[in-house]
């Protein structure tokens, strides 16, 4: 019954990708012409068919937000949980209160760092130009390639959080003895690191680089309420937000559903190769 | 005393580090707090600026805020109950019972995980269109299109959650009280579901604060207003000709607020359930 659930949507959008869907065919779905792959050539081959056009843009910019935001999230958060697993004044309030980034809604977190952002209002630049005197003139963070950093530094900031709580409940597991026997041998704080808690923590790693992957491969809140749900530029635009614009305003609804489907093959296997590659440091957690 | 000075100044680091991840936080309820044109001119901060409330008042008469909020809770809220329930019932029989498909039900509940719902928006977009136009059923557009969707979307993840919960439970409790003359359900009522509480609250919890967040859905499956939740209202903040970014501020501090209540009334149980599932992998 679940996997029926799962698999009709899916043979849906590959039927779906083979038609030629736009408003004037969309009403009477099963009736659309089919045209077979040819969905799939305009995306790959045709230059000029709109969604094409920006694809490239958003498939750049769609990896390397995901390997910035996954990477970066999962190392702050790691530094950070390493920084709380000692005994100090008030742990839980810290602990609770570096959750509050992520308890904010995402679409909060795209409005206030978009205000945040603005050229002459924002407050990053206030602090920026005026308070520290780092920079000459006011750069604008929501146009070229600073676009980019605009929506990466707030996805990273919302998502470390979890990270962190994960690596913390994580090491609070290990043994205390193993320490105190490396303390004894004489092996550094560097070489503990390196050598006990890593290797416990690399099934959590391995497990949460893959759901980040997947969470941020499908980024849209922060973008879309960042950018007004408009045009966010050639550094800032996403998959998921180049399909959703192009499948609602220009109605290239088989188009869309190609894209959606290549995306989902993709996906499949980077995470069949990543499931494959960790095998075995994942079999160890049992 | 080198190693003491050692700790204070890690204490000093860990709270610099929070103070520094709240300060977007604070931010956001100190602009609420600021008049339009104080923010428009960029105005330095001072602290003798007086607070302007009114904007808390001007956000629900500029944009009509209340029928979004409500909106909202009426969405969030059905989908937290049914998506707790099915997770709760449908866990239960994942954890304790082998059943034909139960093998491919886990199997098709991972496969969730990986391919997220979002990517078949566009067979669902056709999917409540011809409802509504050939069945006469409507989807597109109301609560319940939402509710059902959100129900499907959060069930997997809960499921997951869930069963760690009702795997940690001796399967001994039970046997116990079905000897001692209670039947398989009532067993669940009265000794499962008690002491699972805590994993319920949070799971519910975690599908409330999914449920907030979600945009994507929201501003596709729905185009008027009497039906659409705050993060598609939200919007209108951003006007054709000025950004009323005091106003919009307000708004975004007052839509934190229902998840952040949630969050502070279980973060017991739900910090908690979080770790252990990390634990487990």
């Amino acid at each position: 019954m679940m996997l029926a659930v799962n698999l009709t949507p899916i043979l849906q959008g590959l039927y779906m990708s083979l038609l030629k869907l736009n408003q004037y065919t969309l009403n009477q779905f099963l009736d659309a012409p089919f045209i077979g792959l040819d969905n799939y050539r305009r995306i790959l081959f045709e230059g000029h068919s709109p969604i094409r056009a920006g694809l490239g843009f958003a498939l750049r910019n769609t990896l390397l937000y995901t390997l910035v935001v996954s990477i970066a999230a999962i190392v702050i958060g790691l530094a950070v949980a390493v920084l709380l697993n000692r005994d100090f004044p008030a742990k839980g309030v810290a602990r609770t209160l570096l959750l509050l980034p992520w308890i904010v809604p995402s679409y909060v977190v795209g409005s206030l760092w978009g205000f945040m952002w603005q050229r002459d209002v924002g407050i990053v630049n206030v602090v920026l130009v005026d308070y520290l005197h780092l920079l000459d003139e006011k750069p604008f963070w929501l146009l070229g390639a600073n676009s980019f950093w605009a929506i990466v530094i707030p996805t990273v900031w919302r998502a470390w959080p979890v990270m962190m709580l994960l690596f913390l409940a994580a090491l609070q597991a290990v043994p205390e003895d193993q320490y105190e026997a490396a303390t004894l041998d004489g092996v550094s704080k560097w070489g503990q690191f390196w050598h006990i808690t890593l290797p416990i923590l690399k099934p959590v790693i391995v497990i949460q680089f893959m759901f980040q992957f997947i969470d941020n491969v499908y980024s849209y809140n922060i973008v879309s309420m960042m950018f007004g749900g408009g045009y966010p530029g050639e550094w800032a635009d996403l998959l998921m937000p180049l399909l959703t614009r192009q499948s609602f305003s220009y109605w290239m609804f088989g188009q869309g559903a190609a894209v959606s489907f290549i995306m989902m093959t993709l996906m499949l296997i980077f995470v069949a190769v990543w499931m494959r590659s960790f095998k075995r440091s994942l079999a160890n957690d049992e | 005393m080198n190693k003491r000075k050692q700790n204070l100044l890690l204490n000093a680091l860990t709270w610099a580090v929070v103070l520094l991840s709240l300060l977007p936080i604070f931010w956001m309820v100190l602009s609420s707090l600021r008049s339009f044109g104080e923010i428009t001119e960029g105005a330095q901060l001072s602290s003798e600026q007086a607070l302007h409330w009114e904007n808390y008042r001007d956000m629900w008469l500029n944009v009509d805020f209340l029928n979004y909020f409500l909106n909202s809770l009426i969405v969030c809220g059905w989908t937290t109950l049914f998506a707790t329930m099915f997770a709760t019932f449908a866990a239960y029989a994942l954890a304790r019972f082998r059943f034909r498909g139960s093998d491919t039900a886990s199997i098709a509940i991972t496969v969730t995980q990986v391919i997220p719902g979002m990517l078949f928006f566009l067979p669902l977009y056709m999917l409540y269109k011809n409802m509504g136009e050939s069945w006469g059923i409507p989807m597109l557009n109301t609560y319940h299109g939402q509710i059902f969707l959100y129900v499907s979307l959060f069930t997997p993840a809960s499921i997951w959650i869930m069963r760690g919960f009702f795997m940690s439970i001796p399967r001994e409790l039970e046997d116990a009280a079905i000897i001692d003359g209670c039947s398989r359900f009532g067993a669940f009522v009265r000794i499962v579901l008690p002491i699972s509480a805590p994993g319920i609250i949070a799971t519910a919890t975690f599908i409330f604060l999914l449920a907030w967040d979600e945009l994507f859905f929201a501003w596709m499956l729905t185009s008027s207003a009497e039906v659409q939740t705050i993060p598609v209202g939200i919007r209108l903040f951003n006007g054709q000709f000025q950004h009323r970014y005091d106003l919009m501020m307000a708004a975004a501090t007052v839509s934190t607020l229902p998840v952040l209540l949630a969050f502070f009334a279980c973060q017991r149980f739900f910090i908690k359930g979080l770790a252990a599932g990390a634990v487990k992998g």
